[in-house]
């Protein structure tokens, strides 16, 4: 088992002022490092709207890379902005993942839209950065990732990483919408693309990991991270049914692969629960393992999936 | 000069009994030639009681090969609408069949609501192995959906092999519209073209839009047909403005023809068409969703008429 030592919950976004469309929520950290800071990508939200509707945006904030901390700079505008009329991404962009790629920085991110029938359809698109990460354009007005015959909707949550010269995507693909108390619940797995170009994405069309607490098991945030000659995936996964309360919430799991493709799943390892009061103590979600000055950091979501931001974990050994 | 005579409509839906509750509507015939006599396909609808909207349903007629007498028309489920969530959940329509050794390829274009926009689209692949009878899905998704550049309304599939591989000619929505502010949102869209060796995995030629519009950028085209005329490929399509086209029957829809040698450079040349409206009869003010097939050496068009082909698809010849 992991030993992950909890340091604290280091951005709260209701601490930020001025920014009418961050009024809570931080989801999904992201890190790209620099020379002297941490710039954590993650998606905020402003206040719902009449029908309790909410939109996300995706925005940074550069935490010293001295002492975490410290929060140096938010981002003054969210990063990208939503998509136009009837397009993939109309009404939020949740979340996103960065990478650097020679001068560049890429950003994948879900792109949301509303629908009928069901509450929202999720896409994959791709967007990228000149500046080192402060403004973002996107690639084009529709996804880079969208749906296939065994990916019928809510592709999600990719994390993007690139081993040996090819590029991966770690994304999560709807399986099914659950009616549960006249509400329609999506389930999903997660599931990998390939690609040589980081545009043109070859699916895998397979689920990645097995489902442990029950067949419809949710799962998110497949977080993978090399180390020590093995390739570690810490994720979250929830139950179906009344997955909002802590009984049901979201946990992180573990499971490691050598190859990329085969993964073998053991959530006693992943050495990260929720606490027994405070910011993390009914859930704890969308894992993002860095490693920042010989240290490997786990940044996650405590209760109601980050509303309240996203906090730290340090880990006491080493990660094999 | 391909020049059309018109032999006037074939079937009317509102004379014959139809499955899934449909009453009115046979729109976008489509042929499948067998030994003895023609299945023709066409969308119908029925009413969804949840909220009064319209579902579209595939139905077939079976027509003696003189295309004039009926057989029968289909009693049971050519193929049931999608699930919750899924692409297609609220109708199919059009259906493109083609036939492949023992199996029938059905490419359907799958309806989905929204919430700012009324729908999306997006083309699946289903099979029969009952020489059309019945289709099954050969998943949830779609085998072709919205992409980078080609954001929204993928749809409109034509499906022909030529040379071993497969063509797909269909059409992509580059954008939604409020023309005014009383109004809801207009779509328009353009014919594209992508390619397959096995007719599921298809790369498109990605927002190329293979056919000038002759209308002003605001054209729409929709339901592309391609057939081997003489030695040279010859395109079949409709084409209005992007609003106030329902009624207006200046503005409305007309078929297009665009010709090829090589099936990559198409030459629009409407003027070489010579089928338009007739005044007073069924097909006074809209021509739209041709269908080209050939049937005992003989070159026929499947077209609707007046609405949408509320009152059904009528049938002409070419002279030669």
């Amino acid at each position: 088992m992991f030993h992950w030592k909890k340091i604290g919950k280091v951005f709260t976004p209701q601490e930020v002022e001025g920014r009418s469309w961050m009024k809570e929520f931080a989801q999904a950290p992201a890190t790209l490092v620099f020379d002297d800071f941490v710039r954590v990508y993650f998606s905020c939200r402003p206040p719902a709207d009449d029908n309790g509707q909410y939109v996300s945006y995706s925005a940074y904030v550069d935490l010293d890379r001295a002492d975490l901390f410290k929060v140096r700079h938010v981002s003054e505008q969210p990063i990208l902005s939503l998509g136009g009329l009837g397009e993939f991404d109309e009404f939020g962009i949740y979340p996103v993942s960065v990478i650097r790629h020679g001068d560049d920085v890429r950003a994948y991110y879900a792109g949301w839209t509303r629908c009928e029938s069901v509450p929202f359809n999720v896409a994959i698109g791709m967007a990228i950065s000149r500046d080192g990460g402060e403004t973002f354009t996107k690639l084009g007005n529709g996804p880079v990732l969208s749906y296939s015959p065994d990916e019928p909707f809510v592709l999600s949550g990719p994390k993007i990483r690139r081993f040996n010269d090819t590029w991966y995507l770690w994304y999560i693909a709807g399986r099914k919408w659950k009616m549960v108390d006249g509400r329609a619940e999506p389930v999903y797995k997660i599931r990998m693309a390939f690609s040589s170009d980081g545009i043109r994405w070859t699916k895998m069309n397979k689920d990645l990991i097995p489902s442990r607490i029950e067949e419809d098991e949710a799962q998110a945030s497949p977080d993978v991270f090399h180390a020590n000659g093995k390739y570690h995936m810490f994720f979250a996964y929830r139950y179906s049914n009344h997955y909002r309360g802590e009984e049901n919430g979201y946990r992180i799991g573990y499971s490691s692969s050598t190859n990329l493709t085969d993964w073998v799943r053991d959530d006693t390892k992943a050495g990260i629960d929720v606490s027994d009061e405070g910011w993390d103590a009914e859930m704890i979600s969308y894992p993002h393992v860095f490693e920042l000055d010989g240290k490997t950091y786990l940044a996650y979501l405590g209760n109601q999936v980050g509303r309240y931001g996203f906090g730290l974990a340090v880990l006491n050994g080493k990660l094999e | 000069m391909l020049k059309w005579k018109k032999l006037g409509k074939i079937f009317d839906p509102t004379q014959h009994e139809l499955p899934n509750d449909c009453e009115q509507f046979a729109q976008s015939p489509q042929a499948l030639v067998l030994d003895d006599f023609v299945r023709i396909y066409f969308s119908t609808r029925a009413l969804d009681k949840r909220n009064g909207k319209y579902l579209s349903h595939i139905a077939f007629v079976d027509m003696r090969k003189n295309l004039r007498e009926v057989i029968r028309i289909s009693d049971k489920m050519v193929i049931p609408l999608g699930g919750l969530g899924c692409f297609d959940e609220h109708g199919i329509f059009p259906m493109n069949v083609l036939r492949h050794g023992d199996i029938v390829y059905g490419y359907t274009c799958g309806w989905n609501r929204r919430f700012s926009v009324s729908v999306d689209t997006a083309i699946g692949l289903a099979i029969s192995h009952d020489n059309g009878v019945t289709f099954q899905r050969i998943g949830d998704g779609p085998v072709l959906a919205a992409s980078l550049h080609e954001p929204c309304l993928v749809g409109d599939g034509f499906v022909k092999v030529i040379s071993g591989v497969f063509h797909m000619w269909y059409i992509f929505g580059i954008g939604w519209k409020r023309y005014s502010p009383d109004m809801p949102p207009d779509r328009t869209y353009k014919i594209g073209h992508a390619v397959s060796a096995d007719g599921i995995n298809w790369v498109k030629e990605e927002a190329r839009k293979i056919i000038a519009d002759r209308i002003g950028p605001d054209e729409s085209q929709a339901l592309p047909t391609v057939i081997e005329i003489d030695g040279r490929y010859h395109m079949f399509f409709c084409y209005r403005q992007s609003f106030d086209f329902r009624k207006n029957c200046d503005r409305g829809y007309r078929i297009g023809h665009a010709w090829s040698d090589d099936l990559v450079n198409w030459t629009r040349d409407d003027e070489n068409l010579l089928l338009d409206v007739t005044p007073g009869d069924w097909d006074s003010d809209m021509l739209c969703y041709p269908h080209a097939f050939e049937c005992d050496d003989k070159v026929y068009m499947l077209y609707n008429g007046n609405e949408f082909g509320r009152y059904g698809f009528g049938l002409a010849e070419l002279e030669r």
